[in-house]
């Protein structure tokens, strides 16, 4: 019985020991050259890593002694913060990895991270191309800069779009105020503007997009608050600077938009829908205005649905409305940036000089091709203005813009900085499937940025509210609208009394004090 | 009811006792009927998400209609892009080996620590069985969260490696505690008759407790099996190697996919909406309880229990 | 569980010991696996009372008392949370468990094989819809613009309603639609409990002539009671756990006063702004909680002759 024991037992250990080992694959010293470990944000989510055989990783460590170790940051930002902090925490981050400027900014007091002042001079070619004053205002925290702010997004990329063929259906023209928006907005609701014989349209569509700089409503809704002088979280001019929703147009905004609410001249489900639910619902023919980004608009794959359900639908991009003032602006805009940074623990194994090098490799023409477009011949050419192309390729399933060609390019957000070539084999010139319009997200792009904007470089970088003030700003707001609130002037003051005593006060005292020192007010 | 019985294993005998103390009755009709209806009315509930999604991620791109066509019926033109998109996808192979390997290394290391432990807390004179049983209670109330399981599987060095996803999950003790009280419901009169004749607990674990519990193994099994399938939130937070990236963020990086890369000229899945692929996707996070559950099914049958005492 | 007489005791102890060595053996694994994989995450959890820093680890950050502790009661919508939590929890455990069960007794009692093959195939299938999957299913069902639900409210001259974005409605919505989607999941649990229940019982009523009423009374649903007993104790072990992920898909501002439950609280406040200590101090809360209900509803079931946790 004994030995019966101790035999399954040894059974039972044999089994977990190689059940364990199974999946131990221990981590391999390299002797020659520097390990550098580098968390990206990849730049096609749904395209695989770089392969394993990518010549990158023998460029890399034959010219620069880099092993390069590459992990794929998730693909949503409150992921990758969660990974980020969680190694943070445990004190094991690696040498070199992408971070959101909010959770930077936690990590700079912990000590963790490795400021960068002294390195924009050792590596000339990139900082000529990537960093000016403003980026590396970007990261500074405490009067020392924590991180490389790469060019993000391009500026201004968002527009208000109206659709002209119901305007021309109903022989209306582009609003110019925010009275005519009105007029325009019942007339799309209840009007059957694309005379299909339903009642299933209505004006102005959104979701609700709220970030640091555009509190709630958010994004979508700022051409509408805008009008009023009151877009975005904060206000940086030199005279008026604070929280908008302290200031008496922001009730003025508030009264417009609680009317468009009731008149049910707003899609009803904006406060339900998703991201995917709302530019589903565009492409379905849902609402005829609405604030959207160039490429989600204008791209080929994004504008292909739209273009085969409506072939006479026409999206034109508009100035924004004038409000009662005469004031109007798509809404608040500030420079995007990527950031690059450190840990602590690189810079004291002494691997700076090595994630110097291979930045500064990334910004010269081998490694800007190389990471942007992948190799000449196998994954682009270049045409005849050096644009390179996807094109009179060996194997088109390896172009840099075909899946077998992605995996190439996930390290592209590292090399581009929003130059010519780049916008131009970004949003190539293309024609419509089924109405053969010509159409490009790049000149959409250049429209967009021409019309009325609030300037808020810098914003994204003021203090953040706690969670429970944050609560109390948005579930007040969304409450007048949807009437669990009355919307009178008494009410409003009552609730802003409760909304400074709450704290937010205080959050707008930071804030100006803030832009104030690092001279964001204009 | 007779409800307090002196014999505490003796569940079978109790009930038995009870049940001929019933006094006849002739509704049989009313409650089959109420039955079937009930379970009719299920049907119906259960098929409502479960068609929509299905037409959903046969859905094309370009789809309009009122919302009644969207949900119920089969939209007229039938796409298979959102499938083409997962499964054509080139790290879909890998992903689907890690999430595979995760999946049977972490049935077995779970059931071969579960079974023993739920066992050891079912002997009823076991001396300190309380106290036992408060240790394997304490951990499952007092969660402590993200970073303290964290530093652990830091400081074990178990980081980057498949190991962590199912490891500091391996016990759980909800499916530990149901699979006691299944052992607790077994016949105590076999439990004893076999300790009499000598055996070790261990003995009376394998040869007499584990063929009389398939059903329950197969079922917690399946608990384990489907929660380590589906852990997206350890695997991202402890693998850090692209090679060892399991399905689940596989499926992630794809939905993700229209929220991270509006500004991308191209999308790599082609003219599936984004909506088919969330859809397509429940597929594939159901495949293990797809495979698994018809062969659990079999032993679900009644009295399956009593056949394998008997003979 | 050995009620023996005290001068027997000492003796008795040491025969259940050495009665028992081999169970030590089986103890061997899992205790170890208890100790490194759950008690070492314990012992780090003191940083609930300690302003933890990266890089002095949990033994050198500094203790700071009660101070995450405070920061979550004094939480100005602390007992708005603790209510919507235990409205979900409460709500979910006195609605889906119950209908859980009921499934599980209708499917073993369906005398129609076609029927139960489908019932029992298909029931669990909606546990693997995500909730982003729900959510869209919900808005088709409920929009305020186009809902189906909504449809036919405007059809018979009615006026629509916003279900998603109103506080009465969104409680009943969060309950339900946790009972549509894990209900058949939950049933299985019953159902492999009621496939050990002996035919013999079943023939013997039969022969007694009880109804099915009575049978399902007095030898269905005892059989599965330790079962159903241990998942309602386990459940309020966890009761200020209320569904993050649901909650979380489904909620948006208008409905924060009944939505918002300790989890999103926590994930707001705590894991996205590196706040850990704030966030185990939240979890070893709801630890005492849960711990003073399991105790007590462990008494209550020893009281009335159950099977008991401890």
């Amino acid at each position: 019985m004994k030995r019966n024991c101790t035999r399954s037992s040894m059974l039972v250990t044999v089994v977990l020991l190689l059940s364990l080992s199974l999946f131990a694959q221990g981590a391999k010293e390299a002797t020659g050259p520097t390990t550098i470990e580098l968390w990206y944000g990849a730049a096609i989510t749904e395209a695989g890593p770089p392969p394993s055989d990518w010549v990158g990783f023998g460029i890399i460590k034959e010219k620069l002694g880099i092993e390069l170790k590459l992990t794929a940051l998730p693909s949503n930002e409150s992921d990758q913060d969660v990974k980020i902090q969680a190694a943070a925490a445990a004190n094991n981050l690696p040498d070199l990895f992408m971070v959101r400027r909010d959770v930077l900014g936690r990590l700079v007091p912990q000590g963790l991270i490795a400021p960068v002042d002294d390195l924009y001079a050792k590596m000339p070619v990139r900082t000529a191309a990537h960093y000016d004053d403003v980026s590396k205002g970007h990261a500074r925290i405490g009067g020392k800069s924590y991180g490389l702010a790469d060019p993000g997004s391009i500026m201004k990329n968002e527009g208000l779009l109206i659709r002209k063929d119901w305007l021309d259906n109903l022989g209306l023209t582009i609003p110019k105020t925010t009275d005519e928006l009105l007029v325009m907005m019942r007339a799309f609701t209840f009007n059957d503007p694309d005379k299909n014989g339903r009642n299933d349209t209505w004006g102005y569509g959104a979701f609700q997009e709220i970030n640091n700089f555009e509190a709630w409503p958010g994004r979508r809704l700022e051409p509408l608050f805008g009008a009023f002088g009151v877009d975005g979280t904060w206000s940086l001019e030199e005279a008026n600077a604070g929280l908008n929703v302290m200031k008496p147009e922001f009730y003025d905004a508030m009264v417009f938009l609680k009317q468009v609410a009731d008149e049910g001249i707003i899609d009803p489900n904006w406060l339900s829908y998703k991201k995917d639910d709302f530019r589903a619902a565009w492409k379905q023919g849902r609402f005829g205005i609405m604030r959207e980004q160039n490429a989600a608009f204008g791209a080929q794959s994004n504008y292909a649905p739209f273009d085969k359900n409506f072939p006479e639908g026409n999206w034109v991009i508009i100035d924004p409305p004038k409000g009662p003032k005469g004031k109007a602006s798509i809404g608040p805009y500030t420079a995007n940036f990527r950031i690059y940074a450190i840990s602590a623990k690189a810079a004291k194994e002494g691997k700076t000089d090595k994630i110097v090098a291979l930045m500064e490799w990334m910004a010269s023409d081998e490694g800007y091709y190389l990471l942007g477009w992948g190799v000449e011949g196998v994954n682009y050419t270049k045409d005849a203005n050096g644009i390179p192309v996807a094109a009179n390729l060996p194997n088109a399933n390896l172009a840099f813009s075909a899946p077998g060609g992605q995996t190439v390019t996930q390290l592209r957000n590292m090399v581009f900085y929003n130059g010519d070539i780049e916008l131009y084999a970004r949003y190539p010139k293309y024609v419509t499937e089924t109405s053969k319009k010509e159409m490009s997200a790049l000149a959409v792009l250049r429209e967009m940025q021409t019309k009325d904007w609030t300037a808020q470089i810098g914003s994204d970088t003021l203090p953040i509210p706690n969670a429970d003030l944050k609560r109390f700003y948005e579930q007040g707001l969304s409450e007048f609208i949807t009437g669990k609130r009355v919307l009178t002037p008494a009410n409003w003051t009552k609730w802003l009394d409760e909304f400074k005593r709450l704290g937010g006060q205080d959050w707008n005292d930071k804030g100006v004090a803030f832009a104030r020192e690092n001279n964001l007010l204009t | 009811m007779v409800m307090k019985q002196q014999n505490k294993q003796s569940r079978y005998r109790r009930v038995g006792t009870t049940s001929v103390a019933i006094k006849p009755g002739k509704s049989d009709h009313v409650f089959n009927l109420v039955v079937d209806l009930f379970l009719i009315v299920l049907l119906v509930i259960i098929a409502v998400p479960l068609w929509s999604t299905i037409t959903l991620s046969f859905r094309p791109n370009d789809y309009i209609g009122n919302n009644l066509q969207g949900m119920f019926l089969a939209p007229w033109e039938w796409s298979f892009s959102a499938y083409k998109a997962l499964l054509g996808n080139q790290g879909f192979l890998l992903a689907f080996k890690n999430s595979f390997l995760i999946l049977t290394g972490g049935v077995v290391t779970a059931l071969l620590l579960t079974i023993p432990l739920a066992y050891v807390l079912s002997i009823p004179t076991l001396p300190g069985r309380k106290y036992l049983s408060l240790l394997v209670v304490i951990p499952y109330v007092f969660n402590v969260g993200m970073i303290p399981t964290y530093l652990l599987v830091t400081n074990i060095g178990l980081i980057d490696h498949l190991a962590a996803i199912f490891l500091p999950g391996a016990i759980s003790t909800y499916n530990c505690l149901i699979m006691r009280s299944f052992f607790e419901g077994l016949p105590s009169e076999l439990k004893e008759s076999a300790r009499i004749d000598g055996a070790s607990e261990i003995q009376v674990l394998v040869r007499i407790i584990l063929p009389l519990s398939k059903a329950i193994i197969m079922t917690i099994g399946l608990f384990y099996g489907v929660s380590f399938w589906n852990d997206f939130f350890h695997a991202m937070l402890y693998l850090n190697s692209n090679h060892l990236q399991p399905l689940p963020i596989l499926l992630r990086n794809i939905l993700m996919a229209s929220g991270m890369n509006e500004y991308v000229e191209v999308s790599a899945f082609g003219d599936a909406p984004i909506a088919a692929i969330k859809a397509a996707s429940v597929f594939m996070s159901a495949i293990p309880m797809i495979i698994a559950y018809p062969f659990i099914q079999k032993y679900f049958t009644k009295g399956t229990l009593l056949g394998s005492v008997k003979g | 569980m050995s009620q023996v007489p005290g001068k027997k005791r000492g003796s008795q102890l040491a025969r259940d010991i050495r009665r028992h060595r081999s169970v030590y053996l089986l103890l061997l694994f899992p205790l170890t696996y208890y100790i490194i994989f759950k008690y070492i995450p314990i012992f780090n959890g003191q940083i609930a009372f300690k302003e933890y820093m990266a890089l002095d680890g949990v033994l050198g950050s500094q203790w700071v008392g009660l101070k995450h502790f405070k920061t979550f009661t004094n939480s100005y919508y602390f007992i708005e949370l603790l209510r919507n939590t235990l409205m979900y929890s409460v709500g979910k455990l006195l609605f889906s468990l119950p209908l859980a069960i009921i499934l599980s007794i209708t499917i073993y009692e369906c005398n129609k094989p076609t029927l139960r093959k489908m019932v029992q195939t298909l029931a669990y299938l909606p546990h693997f819809l995500s909730w982003v999957i729900m959510y869209g299913i919900l808005l088709a069902l409920l929009a305020p613009g186009d809902g189906i639900i909504n449809d036919i409210i405007k059809l018979f001259g009615g006026k629509p309603l916003d279900f998603l974005t109103n506080t009465n409605a969104f409680p009943w919505i969060v309950i339900f639609s946790d009972a549509w989607k894990e209900m058949g999941w939950g049933a299985i649990i019953f159902i492999a409990a009621l496939m050990g229940i002996d035919p013999s019982l079943f023939e013997a009523a039969l022969v007694e002539g009880a109804s099915s009423w009575q049978r399902v009374r007095y030898i269905t649903l005892p059989s599965i009671r330790p079962v159903i007993i241990i998942v309602v104790l386990l459940r309020l072990g966890t009761i200020l756990d209320a569904g993050f992920n649901q909650i979380f898909m489904l909620y948006s501002t208008p409905v924060l006063s009944v939505a918002d439950i300790i989890d999103t609280w926590v994930y707001r406040q705590g894991l996205l702004e590196f706040q850990f200590g704030l966030a185990t101090a939240v979890g070893l809360f709801k630890g005492f909680i849960g711990m003073f209900l399991i105790l007590g509803s462990n008494r209550l079931v020893r009281r009335f002759g159950g099977n008991p946790l401890f």
